[in-house]
């Protein structure tokens, strides 16, 4: 996906893919249904991956360090399929919005275990996991674009920081952040 | 959007706005040069004389818009003194300028097609906004506590949640994203206290723009808080039975009046929609449901007002039977009117020469319409007079005049126009009655 969403063909993909034309049609029955595929098969990987990571911990602040360590670990591992799902999403039309929007949702949950904790708990926007998530995107968005995919994993402190700051103040979420995360094993 | 289409319109501009609303209902890939320069009425040569090909018209375009964006955005927030208040004008803005041109929201959703440069300018775009929200910091007692990326975060997440709408053609959605946004924003630098307060303020402006007036007992009034603007008590807000053409009516009328003193107060480049709304005591939704800028508004303004001058100058014409002393009543009236508006007197004297080329059009057309008074004069002059006159010696005596009173204007002297009127009788009559008796009409009493 070095060429961009839109400036793909089909021709592009069999050749990068060393298949027949033919067999992509077994498979995809067109470019966006390849992409949303892939975008599926990436966005389930990271959030497997993601949960895994989380379920070895008990504190909530503990998991969501070890969940996001674990998704930008394979981020950075992953760097042309990261930026299919994330570059491409915003400038790819109607269906890869849709898609944009699910892979926030389908983190929405973990996110979400931390209005339990906040003494303001549903009293915080409707709309802040999404936000949260969807920034959290954004900066890895902006790494790759730059060409810094390497430095992705050091991005850790401060998006911990950022993610629970809403939620357990900004002294505790400093704290939290400077932990080192309990399971980084994807 | 018919304005930029009449063929005086720059040609560049014209294209521009072609290829956008061509772009934004066919998409980046369908969209042909072939079709943008049809859509312009223009042919091919001219869409070469300004662009190297598609790509090169699609970048220049969102480069344009960018600029206006960034320039919007800066205005928006400048147009407040509080950090919350100053990123909740900037979300309005964007929100409400969304809304107001579909063409360029969908533009901006399609240009993306164009590759890794539309982004890139985008992204520019991107840190102005991200860097406005990082000001919070400013408001800390340890500025330094909060990462960097948080702000970078926090602007990325607010377009993806507008992008996502924008693409859905749900923009009549976004509104209710402002405060969703606007508490997370603040949440980092301010605490979940100020947070939560920007949640129950709803979509609406900072709260000195929106009190009920209506709802506060009458003899409380002086203690009201010194940001609380007196313009206010013109039309009380909310439910008060008046129909609903009059209060559209007068508030335009009320906006007409808050640009020309927002302009008295800060120039015509310096004023924002802020500005405006604040002076005329509406609300800047209201502000849009009549005009979709702050150039439209002023365009609107200066009709309004030139309207009113010709009208008044068209009166005190008439009223008298000989032309000389006709010519003395119009410009009477005319300096009459502007040293009574001395805020209308600036708008479209002095600012409608700086406002874009729109106005000036306008402002050649003013012009114009004074010129048949002088005209009559021509008739029954001996021909040694009439050899004299050019074809335009009204057009420049019409110019003359208005170019000295612009200047005592500029100079802060409006309030002394009316000692004008003897030297500008005298100075439009010479070409026609000879400086003699040009003069004696001048000094008449």
């Amino acid at each position: 996906m070095e060429k961009g969403y839109r400036a793909v063909t089909v021709a592009d993909i069999v050749r990068r893919a060393g298949i027949a034309r033919n067999t992509f049609y077994e498979n995809f029955s067109s470019k966006e249904d390849c992409f949303l595929a892939a975008s599926e098969f990436a966005v389930k990987e990271a959030l497997r991956r993601v949960v895994d990571a989380a379920a070895k911990v008990e504190t909530w602040p503990g998991r969501v360090n070890a969940g996001l360590s674990a998704f930008l670990n394979y981020v950075a591992s992953e760097p042309a399929l990261a930026r299919t799902c994330i570059v491409e999403a915003l400038s790819a039309g109607p269906a890869a919005v849709e898609r944009y929007e699910r892979s926030i949702q389908a983190f929405v949950p973990l996110f979400r275990m931390g209005r339990k904790v906040s003494p303001h708990g549903e009293e915080l926007p409707g709309t802040l996991e999404e936000t949260i998530i969807g920034g959290i995107f954004w900066i890895i968005y902006q790494r790759i674009i730059m060409g810094q995919t390497e430095q992705i994993e050091e991005l850790l402190p401060e998006l911990v920081e950022f993610s629970l700051t809403p939620y357990l103040g900004a002294e505790a979420a400093k704290r939290a952040a400077a932990e080192q995360p309990q399971a980084t094993a994807g | 959007m018919l304005e930029t289409r009449t063929p005086a319109a720059p040609e560049r501009a014209r294209l521009v706005e072609a290829l956008i609303e061509v772009a934004a209902e066919r998409g980046y890939i369908d969209t042909s040069v072939e079709l943008v320069v049809a859509r312009a009425g223009l042919d091919r040569d001219a869409f070469d004389r300004h662009f190297r090909g598609k790509y090169d018209g699609f970048l220049s375009a969102w480069q344009e818009i960018n600029e206006e964006c960034m320039a919007s955005l800066m205005r928006a927030y400048n147009s407040e003194d509080y950090w919350p208040d100053r990123l909740r004008a900037v979300a309005i803005e964007v929100v409400f300028a969304l809304r107001a041109d579909p063409s360029r929201a969908a533009f901006a959703v399609e240009v993306l097609a164009a590759g890794d440069a539309a982004r890139a300018r985008r992204d520019m775009t991107m840190r102005v906004l991200t860097s406005l929200i990082d000001a919070g910091r400013q408001e800390m007692d340890e500025p330094e506590r909060v990462p960097h990326t948080t702000a970078e975060a926090l602007a990325g997440s607010a377009y993806g949640q507008i992008y996502a709408k924008v693409v859905r053609g749900d923009t009549d959605g976004l509104p209710q994203l402002i405060p969703q946004l606007m508490s997370a924003a603040v949440m980092p630098y301010l605490g979940v206290e100020a947070a939560l307060e920007e949640l129950n303020r709803g979509s609406n402006m900072p709260d000195r723009y929106r009190r009920p007036v209506a709802a506060e007992p009458a003899d409380t009034s002086v203690s009201q808080d010194a940001d609380y603007p007196p313009e206010l008590a013109r039309l009380p807000p909310g439910r008060h039975g008046l129909p609903r053409e009059f209060v559209a009516h007068n508030q335009r009328e009320r906006l007409i009046a808050g640009l020309a003193e927002a302009i008295a107060e800060n120039g015509y480049a310096g004023t924002t929609i802020a500005h405006i709304t604040r002076h005329a005591a509406v609300s800047r939704r209201t502000f849009y449901e009549h005009f979709a800028s702050k150039d439209e508004c002023f365009v609107a303004a200066y009709d309004t007002v030139m309207a009113e001058l010709r009208e008044r100058v068209g009166q005190a014409f008439e009223q008298e039977d000989d032309w000389p002393r006709a010519v003395k009543a119009g410009i009477g009236a005319m300096l009459g009117f502007l040293v009574a508006e001395p805020n209308l007197a600036r708008l479209c004297m002095v600012e409608a020469l700086v406002a874009g080329p729109v106005v000036v059009e306008r402002y050649d057309s003013a012009i114009q319409s004074f010129v048949p008074y002088f005209q009559s004069g021509r008739e029954g002059r001996p021909a040694d007079v009439l050899e004299r006159l050019s074809a335009t010696t009204e057009e420049a005596l019409v110019g003359g005049m208005m170019s000295l009173i612009s200047r005592r204007i500029i100079a802060g002297k409006t309030a002394e126009l009316e000692s004008l009127l003897p030297d500008l009788v005298e100075f439009t009559l010479t070409p026609y009655l000879g400086s003699e008796e040009a003069a004696k009409v001048a000094r008449e009493g």
